[in-house]
């Protein structure tokens, strides 16, 4: 598992690389990627209305802009937003934190750094992030990005306990469990979360096979293992599971109305991370 | 317990055979292990059936692999021996003749040689007489048919001794041919060295009777063969008869008396058959060397007696002339001569007699005043060689009161100069050497010159006292004994002036000859009989000698064999003593090539091979040969071939990626050849050169100052500076740079001693020095100079002056007013040229000293994009005129006072009543063509 200060340092050169004025000129008009209007003045980004200045306002409210038209002070009063939420949940389980090549990052840890950049992106945006099953509630402000790092290498909740109140959810594992216990996994949460996004991350060995010759496979985390005498009569049959594992998981994800994200940790983090950031634009938008 | 032609030594180990079964059962029983991978996704695997699996069983051919290596691994602990000469033989009845190599070679193991002998009529053999027959020379030598009982033979046995020169086994296999003996069984005691005549020897003994042969090789160092002695030590070779291993031993230096006055270490590589070991002493402890040997072995090879001819000689050198400039100075080239072959010292004549050197030389003294010469008479008749060189002094006039005695002719007081513009006769080369002369055998090169001499008056002793003369027969080299010294005098100059004979080889052999004269040696070497004064025995001490040893005729040193009339050892002759060394350039060869019918005893069972290691080797490449087939069985090897393939394309492309890229190197920067050896660079190029202060920042500057300068040299002017180089005064060679730069921190180091007296070695031959003190910015330093005395404490300093106004300096390429630095209006100090006498002044009364504080080289330092890096006080006109400086000062240094004609140049004109235009030339700022 990574450290904390490497996790914060590579989610942030994350968070950089990522469009996050993109991001806000979508949030003006159609993808509004959390903050939800209220239809009444308060602080947000969107404008709302002019109203005379009264003393009660501080001169630098004033909009000198609309005030020169005329002889009368107005002020520019915008549309006010709440935080929407945000919650994030990583699999606990040792076949997750687990990388094929030691040089790469384990599944867990790129779990991670995307779900912080992400974060860090939301708390800047003024949404409120926090962990599922969390130790503690989801905060807002500049300190939410530090809490959700360290919530995120803390915790080791196995259960998925839905929120009390509505969420974007974001789910990341590599789902090897089955469709089956997945869906019995996530439902509470789908009950409560409209939307959400699984974000199956998984290892390039995973996909290609590359084992041949007398081979004893095993679990990372279980003691079980399996002895196949050549491993490369195996590797066709094992692609065609891993086709189909991967076509239910799609349409778990379709059928609970959620996103699905597959990254594999040969890819770039970036990658994942813009994906990640587009669904829950997506989301955002809807809401 | 032999098997066969094996013999093994712990044939119990054989027992493990037994275990080769188990091995095979337990080997069959386990598969090879597979290799373990992880996998989280393996779940989806769950229900899939492998369709093939590994065969549980290990292959059979990699059991029987494995089985191989057991075995062997066994079969070598046994330690067997594949020795076919070991069978019994049979003991016959007949008279035995004992065969005994009694040469110096034996002598190290003479007491086995012995034993062996003895041996031969033990057992049943008790009766049969016995016969002998050794293998050395002698004068009377052992009749082989002399039948001798039991206790004679023993008695015989006891007494012999080995002989101190070498064996002879052709005449000795004549002598026994000769004499018709028909042994029925023959014992051959040898030394089991030189197969050239031991192979040939053993095969004609084996078709006499039965043979068999006893080897007792030396151990060790066998022999000192040769021995070389120079300024520096002594050298000396060892050869040793077994290669194998590598050895330490040790040899010392022993006085005549024994005493041993040091050691040092001899050691054979493995492999090596020979080695050197090294004295380095000093000569007056080399003197008194008169024998070397090999510690705690002494046979009569393993001692090197040292005779007075190639000992290092003691030398003293009187140079007349004080001249600064080493590469014209008479004594350089009697001191280059020498330097290989003798220790040189000089200093005055009263101090070097005192001294006691084998030979003094004197170059072109004229006067030798009366004190001094009644000691160097008296040294002279002492044994002392007194070698005078003529010249300019000793051929001028001379006072009546004062008529130099020390020639060995009387001397017309007038020098003969041939082939000038006023003689008719041509300069004359070398006339060969007279016979009687030492010099005699020496060959006169052809293109030796004489074209001045000191010519002797006539008269009945000159012919005698004539070493060498010219082709017209006038002496070159005249000698005259004077009681047990000699006198010596070369009708020339020691260095060119006169002749070319000091640049001939023969000259040095010429000097080396003249020298030995000393101490009443080397007169008509070739003629002398030398008798034996001491000689060696076998076990390497020294005897008086026997009633048959008989001189020698000094000629046949080298090349006469040593044998009783001629025992190696000490003999003394006219010329002093002279050694013979048996084993002088012996060459020990190991004989291995025994006959197969002969049986074999002592080392020549040497032939016989030790079977264990190759067995293990085998067993252990069989181990490495079934843990690459099972890594390629589990899989791994794949991965191993990657990595070879991966490593040979990285090299390829390597090799091929690298040629490119040096081509690819070029544009401004040309400075690119600092690697390889720095002085083979410096002496190729010529190059700036700058002392390397310390502080970092400083250096930085001074070397950019360097690289801007050279490259405006190289644009600007003809000379075209390779890259500056940092030097080290106290290690670097300094007079292949023609000037060096030295610029001074903010807060300098003073240098070192070592390095002031290199500087000054250096200036004193012609170098350059540049000093820049870079404090000419600091306002109100003071004397920006005052730390000189302290950072260059002992520079050799002329009186300074600052640059006069008509200096050559203002005028060597660029007409200059003033020399700017990074600091406007500073002065520049340069040595005083107002030297009273002209021959005082160095260097043509060039400066080769420049001190300044206007931080000149801050001024000419550019980067590597050819920027300039500093500001500088006047902009961008002084920083031209600052390099202009700077390229008037290089030229200066490399072209000395050539310009200096230009300086005159306005008078002359003026004188030549040229006024047009004339005035103004001295404010024109353009470059003389």
């Amino acid at each position: 598992m990574i450290s904390i200060s490497t996790l914060r340092a590579d989610a942030e050169v994350l968070a950089r690389q990522l469009p996050g004025l993109a991001l806000q000129a979508a949030a003006a008009d159609v993808i509004h990627p959390g903050a939800a209007g209220r239809k009444r003045a308060g602080s947000g980004e969107q404008f709302w209305q002019y109203r005379r200045y009264t003393q009660t306002d501080a001169a630098d409210r004033i909009d000198w802009r609309r005030s020169a038209r005329g002889d009368e002070y107005f002020v520019r009063e915008t549309e006010l937003e709440t935080a929407r939420t945000v919650l994030f949940w990583t699999d606990p389980q040792a076949g997750f934190d687990w990388s094929s090549d030691p040089g790469r990052e384990t599944k867990a840890d790129r779990a991670r750094t995307i779900m912080l950049a992400l974060g860090i992106l939301l708390a800047k945006d003024g949404e409120r992030i926090g962990l599922l099953s969390g130790s503690r509630p989801a905060s807002i402000g500049k300190s939410a990005a530090d809490k959700l790092a360290e919530d995120l290498l803390s915790s080791a909740a196995e259960r998925i306990d839905p929120p009390r109140a509505q969420a974007l959810a974001v789910v990341a594992s590599d789902f090897y469990d089955g469709t089956e216990t997945w869906r019995a996994r996530l439902a509470p949460l789908a009950r409560t979360c409209r939307h959400g996004v699984l974000l199956a991350i998984s290892d390039p060995v995973e996909h290609e096979f590359p084992f041949s010759g007398r081979t004893k496979f095993s679990r990372p985390g279980s003691s079980l293992d399996r002895l196949f005498g050549r491993a490369e009569t195996v590797r066709d049959t094992y692609l065609e599971k891993m086709a189909a594992h991967e076509a239910a998981l799609q349409k778990l994800a379709e059928h609970m109305g959620w996103a699905l994200i597959k990254h594999r940790t040969d890819q770039t983090s970036l990658r994942g991370a813009a994906a990640l950031q587009v669904a829950l634009e997506r989301f955002g938008g809807k809401a | 317990m032999t098997f066969g032609p094996f013999l093994f030594m712990a044939p119990l180990t054989l027992l493990g055979l037994i275990a080769l079964p188990i091995i095979w059962i337990i080997l069959r029983a386990t598969p090879p292990s597979p290799k373990a991978a992880q996998l989280p996704s393996l779940r989806l695997l769950e229900n899939v059936d492998a369709k093939e699996e590994t065969p549980a069983r290990t292959p059979w051919w990699i059991l029987l692999l494995r089985l191989g290596a057991a075995a062997l691994a066994i079969l070598g602990l046994a330690a067997p021996i594949y020795a076919p000469g070991a069978q019994q033989s049979e003991t016959s009845d007949g008279p035995v003749l004992v065969v005994i190599d009694d040469g110096w070679t034996s002598a190290q193991r003479w007491g086995e040689v012995r034993a062996a002998a003895l041996s031969a009529l033990d057992g049943e053999a008790r009766d049969t007489p016995a016969h002998m027959l050794l293998t050395a020379p002698r004068s009377l030598n052992v009749d082989p048919n002399e039948r001798l009982s039991r206790a004679a033979f023993e008695a015989r046995i006891r007494s012999l001794q080995a002989q101190p020169w070498a064996v002879d086994r052709e005449t000795a296999l004549a002598r026994l041919d000769e004499s018709g003996l028909r042994p029925s069984r023959i014992l051959w005691l040898t030394d089991g060295l030189d197969p050239d005549s031991a192979a040939p020897f053993a095969r004609s003994l084996l078709s006499k009777a039965p043979l068999s042969i006893f080897a007792a090789r030396a151990r060790g160092p066998l022999a000192l063969t040769r021995l070389n002695a120079d300024a520096r030590g002594v050298t000396l070779m060892a050869t040793r008869a077994e290669t194998i291993r590598a050895s330490e031993h040790f040899l010392s230096a022993l006085t005549l008396d024994g005493a041993a006055l040091a050691t040092a270490e001899l050691r054979f590589e493995a492999g090596q058959s020979t080695a050197s070991a090294t004295f380095a002493l000093p000569p007056a402890a080399l003197s008194q060397i008169a024998r070397f040997q090999v510690t705690g072995s002494a046979t009569a090879g393993t001692v090197w007696l040292w005779d007075s001819a190639d000992r290092t000689r003691r030398i003293g050198v009187v140079s007349g002339d004080s001249t600064a400039q080493p590469l014209l100075s008479d004594i350089h080239y009697v001191r280059k001569a020498l330097e290989p072959f003798a220790t040189i010292s000089d200093g005055e004549l009263t101090d070097l007699i005192d001294e006691n050197p084998d030979a003094i030389i004197l170059t072109d003294i004229g006067q030798i005043d009366p004190q001094a010469r009644a000691a160097i008479s008296n040294w002279i008749e002492q044994g002392g060689a007194l070698i005078r060189f003529a010249g300019p002094r000793m051929a001028g006039p001379q006072t009546e009161s004062a008529v130099d005695d020390l020639v060995p002719a009387p001397l017309r007081r007038s020098s003969r100069a041939i082939g000038g513009t006023l003689t008719w006769e041509e300069p004359q080369p070398l006339g060969d050497f007279p016979e009687a002369s030492p010099f005699a055998g020496l060959t006169p090169p052809d293109d030796i010159r004489v074209r001045q001499q000191v010519l002797a008056r006539p008269g009945p002793e000159l012919a005698r006292r004539t070493w060498a003369r010219l082709a017209d027969g006038s002496p070159l080299v005249t000698a005259d004994r004077r009681g047990q010294g000699t006198l010596i005098l070369f009708h020339v100059t020691a260095g060119p002036d006169w002749s070319d004979l000091p640049y001939a080889g023969v000259f040095v052999d010429m000097l080396r000859r003249s020298i030995a004269a000393g101490r009443g040696e080397a007169i008509s070497d070739e003629e002398g009989l030398y008798s034996p004064s001491l000689t060696l025995n076998a076990a390497g001490g020294l005897t008086q000698p026997s009633a048959g040893a008989t001189p020698l005729r000094a000629s046949d040193f080298g090349t006469v064999i040593p044998s009783e009339e001629h025992p190696p050892g000490l003999y003394q002759g006219p010329a002093g003593t002279r050694a013979l060394n048996v084993a002088a350039e012996y060459t020990a060869t190991a004989m291995t090539d025994w006959p197969s019918g002969a049986r074999l005893l002592g080392d020549a069972e040497a032939r016989t091979i030790r079977l264990g290691g190759l067995l293990l080797a085998a067993a252990i490449a069989l181990l490495c040969l079934d843990l690459i087939v099972a890594l390629g069985l589990a899989g791994r090897l794949p991965a191993l071939q990657r990595a070879v393939a991966a490593g040979l394309v990285i090299t390829l492309t390597g090799s091929l990626a690298l040629p490119g890229d040096s081509a690819a190197q070029s544009g401004f920067q040309r400075f690119t050849d600092d690697i390889g050896d720095k002085e083979t660079a410096a002496a190729l190029d010529m190059r700036l050169a700058y002392i390397e202060t310390g502080d970092a920042r400083a250096d930085r500057a001074t070397k950019a100052g360097l690289e801007g300068l050279s490259l405006v040299l190289f644009r600007r002017s003809s000379v075209e500076p390779a890259a500056p180089h940092a030097v080290d005064p106290e290690t670097d060679a300094l007079d292949v740079y023609p000037v060096i730069f030295l610029a001074l921190p903010d807060t300098p180091e003073p240098l070192s001693e070592t390095a002031m007296a290199r500087l000054n070695a250096y200036m004193r031959n012609g170098g350059a020095l540049f000093i820049d003190t870079r404090r000419g910015g600091e306002i109100g330093a003071g004397n920006s100079f005052d730390d000189l005395d302290r950072v260059l404490a002992g520079l050799d300093t002329p009186p300074l002056a600052p640059v006069p106004q008509d200096h050559v300096l203002t005028r060597s390429y660029y007409l200059l007013q003033s020399f700017q630095g990074r600091y406007a209006n500073r002065n520049l100090w340069i040595e005083a040229t107002g030297a009273a006498d002209k021959t005082e002044r160095r260097g043509d009364g060039v400066s080769r000293l420049f001190v300044g504080d206007a931080d000149y080289l801050a001024a000419w330092a550019i980067d590597e994009r050819g920027r300039p890096i500093y500001s500088v006080d006047g902009g961008d006109t002084q920083r031209e005129m600052s390099i202009r400086f700077g390229v008037n000062l290089i030229i200066y240094i490399l072209t000395g006072n050539y310009k200096e004609d230009q300086v005159h140049v306005p008078a002359l004109l003026e004188r030549l009543g040229e006024d047009d235009g004339v005035g103004d030339f001295d404010l024109d700022e353009d470059v003389i063509p």
